[in-house]
């Protein structure tokens, strides 16, 4: 297979990191010289040349796709295909809204750094969803996770926030090891690197099963912990909890969705099925991560939903509700297959986005919540309707979404991950999910009743809500509405095109 | 296997290199668990040169011995009382020693010889191999110029950059920043502490 | 020259000591320690498999390399959060950070 030696495509390949670079050193030279008066613009600026930058990237994601040997671009590193646009896009778009939601801050809204710190983050996360070779692989992980650990204990006046980041760096660099290690051992297998003549090698060359499981395994540990799957979660809500909230909104969106985009082409792209070898007489080993996530997505949807029954502290409340979403996800990874149109990577695809937005609208309204009232407690969320009609409605559709209820964008996706697993023979994971969903329901309902039906506290002011928080919270709920309503789609059709972009023939 | 001088050399390396991590788990006091982290990244300094990557090894002992464990060392001392305390391990040590003898069994078990056992003939060839062909001689020129090809790794190379640009600020940020106080943000850093962390 | 599985059984030895310490040690600059060793063991992973079966190909030793950059700035910023906690707790004993609790 050769690559791409076009200077264009590779060009076009990384502009929008190019971008983000000069994104991020510009606010970085803008913090170090520019008016001590107009810091506060430096949130604006990112926050809109990030929109701008995801925006960009949508409409490269228009163009007509090409040859498998063109879209491998720059000695293979990166893939530049609909799967990557599509994750690229949401991770983007999360960093963008993280940005505007960090200016309620008051001890992150004035501070360069902070936004140059994070639009590197998503630099990471956007080279993640393209990345196709193990090197790139580690380096986009890391760029990722290392900005995340600092911007996690970022506020290191106060004792939650650093010890989240030291806890988030103790397991993050401990499983990143153990996926180093699995990455080492699936080179010596192969002697590649570049994970699609790796995969290739390995289905016509086939070793053993043992090995291939267990260095399946141990790479199985890295990606469980990024994308938060039991019972590699333990760190979740500790650090959830104490992170600075709008870092909570981006470990729980970015972070993850490109933790999934990585993991969907990394399992399709080693272990292909053989139906995408070219080649007679192939090894299977996808039965092996099939069966894997199939377990994974269980127990990590059960435990995510049953932990999150009891929790009193929304940010605690959130990160459990994540926990069990990547659940949900991880049934559409397992429910893979390669000649049907209900297919789970497309609903996988198509469920992050909406989530993406669903999720930051909820930690928007927390945030401004926190702010005015200082508690993170459900209870105190009481009487929320008569204090700002506005934040209640947009946490309900948050809600609403999270829980699976139409018109919000959660059902559609709940339904396409139910269908699709329904379609790969997976029924019993599917009523599982079913199941689930119906656990989650009472969670998230609890919080709309105490919103709408609980008195206030007698001291109640209305919440004040500044305008990029107008912004954002007006254009992630009204994305939330639209994903459930008239743009499934169009977002579908776009998810599905990401879906055969990983159903190539090797 | 004969018994030669390259073997014998193995040996010691590998010796140097497994003793002293075991050390660096076990002993209680930590900056001695830093020099025995030292003495083991000097064994696997030892055995990049017997794998004929000079430059890997002379990387290794310039940034791992020369800079990251000297870090450590720092921290350690800037973090005075961890030293004296008694209780070093968690209670359930015995778990993971455990997990860990499993994993070492299964990694044994699948790279050796032994994975034969596993019933494909001759997998184990790969990693009998006792003569491999001689690495160019042009290896380190290559190795250079791949990190700055385009159509190599270039990207990733760029991409590290950025990380250890914002590793930099990050920690820069974490241990010498003025004040979190919006309204001493124009005040001068006099109440800073000087870096310590080097 | 010492056939490869040897190299290999160091490295998984190594991988392993590292693994144990990092589940046991309470202190969070030996778990950073420890991490430190598993990441030289994929390092003698990488170098062995580049050199015993594709030496033409500078892939494994440039993967090595980049595993020292991501290690220097793990330790970079690991470092800078424990002394960040240090500064305000007086230790950094990770009691809540044990390894294996649910």
């Amino acid at each position: 297979m050769n690559f791409s030696t076009d200077v264009q495509a590779n060009g076009v390949a990384i502009l929008p990191e190019i971008l983000m670079t000069v994104l991020a050193v510009t606010v970085l030279a803008l913090d170090a010289f520019g008016p001590k008066s107009r810091r506060r613009e430096l949130g604006y600026l990112a926050g809109i040349g990030l929109l701008v930058v995801a925006v960009m990237v949508w409409l490269i994601g228009q163009w007509p796709e090409r040859e498998l040997s063109d879209q491998l671009v720059l000695g293979g590193m990166i893939r530049h295909d609909a799967l990557a646009q599509i994750f690229r896009t949401m991770v983007i778009l999360a960093g963008a809204l993280s940005c505007l939601i960090s200016m309620g801050v008051p001890r992150l809204k004035i501070r360069g750094d902070y936004y140059a710190l994070l639009i590197v983050a998503v630099i990471g996360a956007s080279l993640m969803s393209a990345a196709a070779d193990l090197i790139m692989v580690f380096i986009a992980l890391e760029t990722a996770s290392i900005t995340l650990y600092l911007l996690a204990g970022y506020l290191r006046d106060d004792d939650r926030s650093t010890e989240a980041g030291l806890k988030y760096f103790l397991f993050g660099a401990f499983t990143s090891a153990i996926l180093l290690y699995g990455m080492s051992l699936l080179y010596g297998f192969t002697g590649e690197t570049n994970l699609y003549l790796l995969g290739n090698w390995m289905a016509i060359n086939g070793p053993p099963d043992a090995p291939v499981v267990l260095a399946l395994a141990l790479i199985a540990v890295g990606f469980g912990f990024k994308i938060s799957a039991v019972p590699f979660h333990f760190w979740t809500p500790d650090v959830y909890e104490g992170a600075p909230t709008p870092i909570t909104a981006l470990l729980s969106t970015a972070s993850k969705a490109a933790g999934f985009g990585l993991l969907l082409r990394f399992l399709m792209a080693v272990f292909p099925p053989p139906e995408l070898v070219n080649a007679f007489d192939v090894h299977d080993y996808s039965q092996f991560w099939v069966q894997l996530i199939a377990v994974l997505a269980v127990v990590t949807m059960s435990l995510g939903n049953v932990l999150a029954l009891v929790q009193q502290n929304i940010k605690r409340l959130l990160a459990y509700s994540s926990i069990a979403q990547a659940g949900y996800v991880l049934i559409g990874v397992a429910a893979i297959s390669t000649d049907r149109s209900g297919d789970g990577v497309a609903a996988a695809a198509f469920y992050l986005f909406m989530y993406v937005l669903t999720n930051i609208l909820a930690f928007g309204v927390v945030i401004l919540f926190a702010n005015a009232t200082g508690s993170e407690q459900i209870a105190d969320f009481g009487g929320l309707a008569r204090r700002s009609r506005g934040l209640a409605l947009a946490m309900t559709v948050a809600l609403l979404s999270l829980a699976g209820i139409p018109p919000a964008a959660g059902f559609i996706g709940k339904f396409l991950l139910f269908r699709a697993a329904v379609d790969a023979n997976l029924v019993w994971l599917a009523l599982i999910g079913v199941v689930n969903v119906i656990i989650g329901l009472y969670y998230y309902l609890v919080i709309v009743k105490v919103m709408y039906m609980n008195p206030a506290p007698d001291d109640a002011a209305p919440i004040p809500v500044s305008a990029p928080y107008r912004w954002a919270l007006w254009l992630t709920a009204v994305g939330v509405i639209l994903l459930g309503t008239v743009a499934v789609t169009p977002l579908l059709d776009w998810a599905t095109d990401a879906a055969h972009a990983l159903h190539v023939l090797i | 296997m004969e018994i030669t001088v390259e073997a014998i050399v193995f040996l010691v390396f590998s010796a140097i290199t497994l003793g002293g991590a075991l050390q660096v788990v076990l002993t209680r006091n930590l900056f001695h668990a830093a020099l025995y982290l030292m003495l083991s990244l000097f064994g696997v300094a030892g055995l990049f040169v017997l794998l004929t990557a000079p430059f890997l090894a002379g990387a290794q002992v310039v940034i791992y011995i020369g800079a990251i464990t000297i870090l450590i060392i720092f921290a350690i001392m800037l973090t005075p009382q961890v030293t004296r305390v008694l209780k070093v391990h968690h209670t359930q040590w015995p778990v993971a020693l455990a997990l860990a003898a499993l994993l070492f069994v299964g990694l044994v078990w699948t790279q050796t010889p032994l994975a034969d056992e596993l019933g494909a003939d001759g997998w184990s060839a790969d990693f009998t191999v006792e003569d491999p062909a001689d690495v160019p001689a042009d290896s380190l020129t290559d190795l250079g110029k791949s990190l700055v090809d385009p159509e190599r790794y270039m990207l990733p190379f760029e991409a590290a950059s950025l990380l250890l640009m914002a590793a930099l600020i990050g920690a820069v940020l974490l241990v010498n920043r003025p004040d979190d106080n919006p309204d001493a943000e124009a005040a001068p850093a006099a109440g800073a502490r000087p870096d310590q962390s080097g | 020259m010492v056939p490869l599985w040897m190299y290999l059984v160091v490295a998984a030895g190594l991988f392993c000591i590292g693994l144990f310490g990092v589940l046991t040690r309470r202190n969070a600059i030996a778990i950073l320690m420890s991490i430190e060793l598993m990441l030289n063991a994929v390092n003698i992973n990488l170098v062995a498999f580049w050199r015993y079966q594709t030496p033409d190909k500078i892939g494994g030793q440039v993967f090595a390399a980049f595993v020292f950059v991501v290690a220097a700035a793990e330790a970079v910023v690991g470092l800078a959060l424990i002394l960040a906690i240090y500064r305000r707790r007086r230790t950094v004993i990770a009691e809540d950070v044990d390894m294996l609790k649910w």
